[in-house]
């Protein structure tokens, strides 16, 4: 990286300086594993999809702490991802996505080779300034099925919640209870002939514990819903924010499906079923195993 | 040997692809601006395609086939008289090339017929609606271009008709909307925004249409470079620098200094710098084994400042 010179050079020596130690380690350690990420970059740095890993350096360092210093976040068989293209399957909550940052921060601190996980976002993300460019610089784009073939015929990693914001904004009653599971990954997964990895979050679930949801108030404002947490709204946005309770992910097996895509609903239901027993699984052994909720 | 017309010959692109078929057709062309220093073999003609006079053109060359590039593309002249030239001028050109007997026709179109808009996938194909008017409709005479062109192949399957689609076009001759925007100093952008463009160099889209025409193709092909990156890059790439605004303040802005006739890009253009419009060029290259001889450094190096 380019030495910058100057003030302003003079001003990041000394921030640098000021880092503690195991900081600046984090930020070599990113350096390094940026530089084996198999995705095919071009001679400006990017890929068929605007993502750039030295763009996105900065929310890579963000997520990498949050994931080293605040969720402590502990893996399991994460060594059976396969090489290519695949569909990571997890389970949704927590009110904010932070299980979707901590499962890509997940996929590029701990896989090997490491890999840019790429989530499927709403449509009005590349709207909002500033987001827009931080999602794409990180390898998000708009969840049409367009894009999601493509990544996965490009090799890449693609992240589905397929419970979406049902289970995001999940009441503290039903944690760890999977919502009702959109069918297109299924059909994604037939048409691309990709395996499906199911992941089972266990921590995201209890960091923002969900009382009530206020469905028709979010409807009324357009928003995807209104969570009442013990938190929020009490203490404004603020109260989004999670505790600090341990993640801890389960990979699970590779699953690989074979069929038309076009099939009718029923048929991709049964196969989408499987992988969500799956999910369950994991949940159910990773809630049995852990030692306790923040330890 | 075979006859080549080409409207809109006096242009940059136009002058490129001349040079380019001399070697293997008699070309000729109108224009409703003479070509000052044109070769020795080419007949020039100084005509509105609407009028009678080109269809005497047209009538008296005998061209085996029809490259159309006459377009007006900015918006320095009348709103609606730039819409009659396109629109009804390719309307009476799509007439003589069927009353008398052309044989080909290559529609130069452009990607800004998709429409930017923040729900496009990445890397479009030729069946994606073309919206470019819902948000921009100052361009929908390229958009019912396209679509008449379109509507022509069905028409008379027998003439083979291809449409071409390219990327944002940048080089030296060329003077594309988009080589006008990167040669300002201080590039307005949209603070927040840097959506991904690809880019063809000029002598690349001579290049695929000259292709077109060898194979006789018939249909709707995009026409793609050699990559793509933000528009940041090719900002900086070009050696100019961005002036990010608000959309709040660009976008009144645009609209007052565009109807004051002192800027020349209309309001609706702001989505271009905002979302990305990326085109999938796989069905040409697989019709054509066509490869972009021009890198991305080579084609931001093209811009001369």
């Amino acid at each position: 990286m380019a030495r910058q010179t100057g003030i302003r050079g003079a001003l990041s020596d000394l921030a640098g300086a000021l880092l503690p130690l195991s900081l600046r380690d984090l930020g070599s350690e990113i350096d390094d594993r940026m530089a084996k990420i198999p995705s095919e970059l071009n001679e400006y740095g990017y890929d068929r999809f605007a993502m750039s890993p030295v763009d996105a350096r900065s929310a890579l360092l963000n997520a990498a702490v949050l994931y080293r210093y605040y969720f402590r976040v502990e893996t399991f068989g994460i060594e059976q991802l396969p090489p290519g293209g695949m569909l990571l399957i997890a389970n949704h909550a927590g009110q904010l996505p932070f299980d979707a940052a901590m499962l890509g921060a997940s996929l590029f601190l701990e896989a090997e080779p490491p890999r840019i996980a790429r989530g499927m976002g709403e449509y009005w993300i590349p709207q909002l300034p500033f987001v827009s460019v931080m999602a794409a610089r990180s390898g998000h784009q708009v969840g049409t099925p367009e894009n999601c073939t493509q990544l996965l015929d490009a090799g890449e990693c693609v992240m589905v919640f397929p419970e979406g914001v049902r289970g995001m904004n999940k009441l503290f009653r039903d944690r760890y209870k999977l919502m009702r599971f959109g069918l297109g990954f299924m059909r994604l997964a037939l048409a691309t002939g990709v395996p499906i990895v199911p992941v089972g979050i266990v921590g995201s679930e209890e960091q923002n514990p969900g009382l009530l949801n206020l469905e028709r108030v979010a409807n009324l404002f357009g928003m995807p819903a209104l969570p009442v947490t013990p938190t929020f709204p009490l203490l404004g946005p603020l109260g989004l924010l999670p505790m600090p309770v341990r993640y801890r992910f389960h990979f699970g097996a590779p699953m690989h499906f074979e069929g038309d895509a076009g099939e009718e609903d029923a048929a991709i239901e049964r196969r989408v079923n499987e992988v969500r027993d799956a999910l369950d699984g994991l949940l159910k052994r990773g809630r049995e195993q852990r030692s306790g909720i923040f330890s | 040997m075979e006859k080549i017309l080409i409207t809109g010959i006096s242009g940059g692109q136009g002058r490129l692809l001349t040079r380019r078929l001399l070697e293997g057709y008699e070309v000729c062309g109108v224009d409703k601006v003479p070509w000052e220093g044109h070769p020795r073999d080419v007949e020039v003609h100084v005509v509105d395609l609407r009028k009678k006079k080109f269809e005497d053109v047209i009538r008296t060359e005998m061209p085996n086939a029809v490259v159309h590039m006459g377009f007006i593309r900015h918006f320095r002249g009348d709103e609606k008289s730039r819409h009659d030239v396109n629109v009804r001028g390719t309307k009476q050109l799509l007439d003589h090339c069927a009353n008398y007997g052309v044989q080909q026709l290559v529609v130069l179109s452009s990607s800004y017929v998709y429409g930017a808009f923040p729900e496009n996938p990445f890397y479009m194909d030729e069946d994606h609606p073309l919206s470019a008017s819902r948000s921009y409709p100052e361009i929908r005479d390229l958009v019912e271009v396209d679509t008449l062109a379109s509507a022509f192949i069905w028409k008379y399957p027998h003439i083979r008709t291809a449409i071409l689609r390219p990327v944002n076009v940048l080089g030296h001759y060329v003077h594309s909307m988009i080589g006008q925007y990167l040669r300002i100093d201080r590039s307005p952008t949209m603070m927040g925004f840097d959506p991904l463009m690809q880019f063809i160099h000029e002598e690349d889209v001579a290049e695929a249409i000259a292709l077109t025409l060898q194979h006789g193709l018939q249909g709707v092909f995009n026409v793609t470079g050699p990559g793509q990156v933000p528009l940041s890059v090719a900002i900086r790439e070009t050696g100019g620098s961005a002036l990010p605004l608000p959309e709040f303040l660009a976008r009144p802005a645009f609209e007052r200094l565009f109807d004051w006739g002192i800027w020349p890009y209309p309001a609706g253009a702001l989505d271009y710098l905002k979302f990305p419009v990326t085109l999938s060029g796989k069905r040409f290259v697989e019709a054509t084994k066509y490869r972009p001889l021009f890198g991305l450094e080579e084609i931001f190096q093209s811009l001369v400042r």
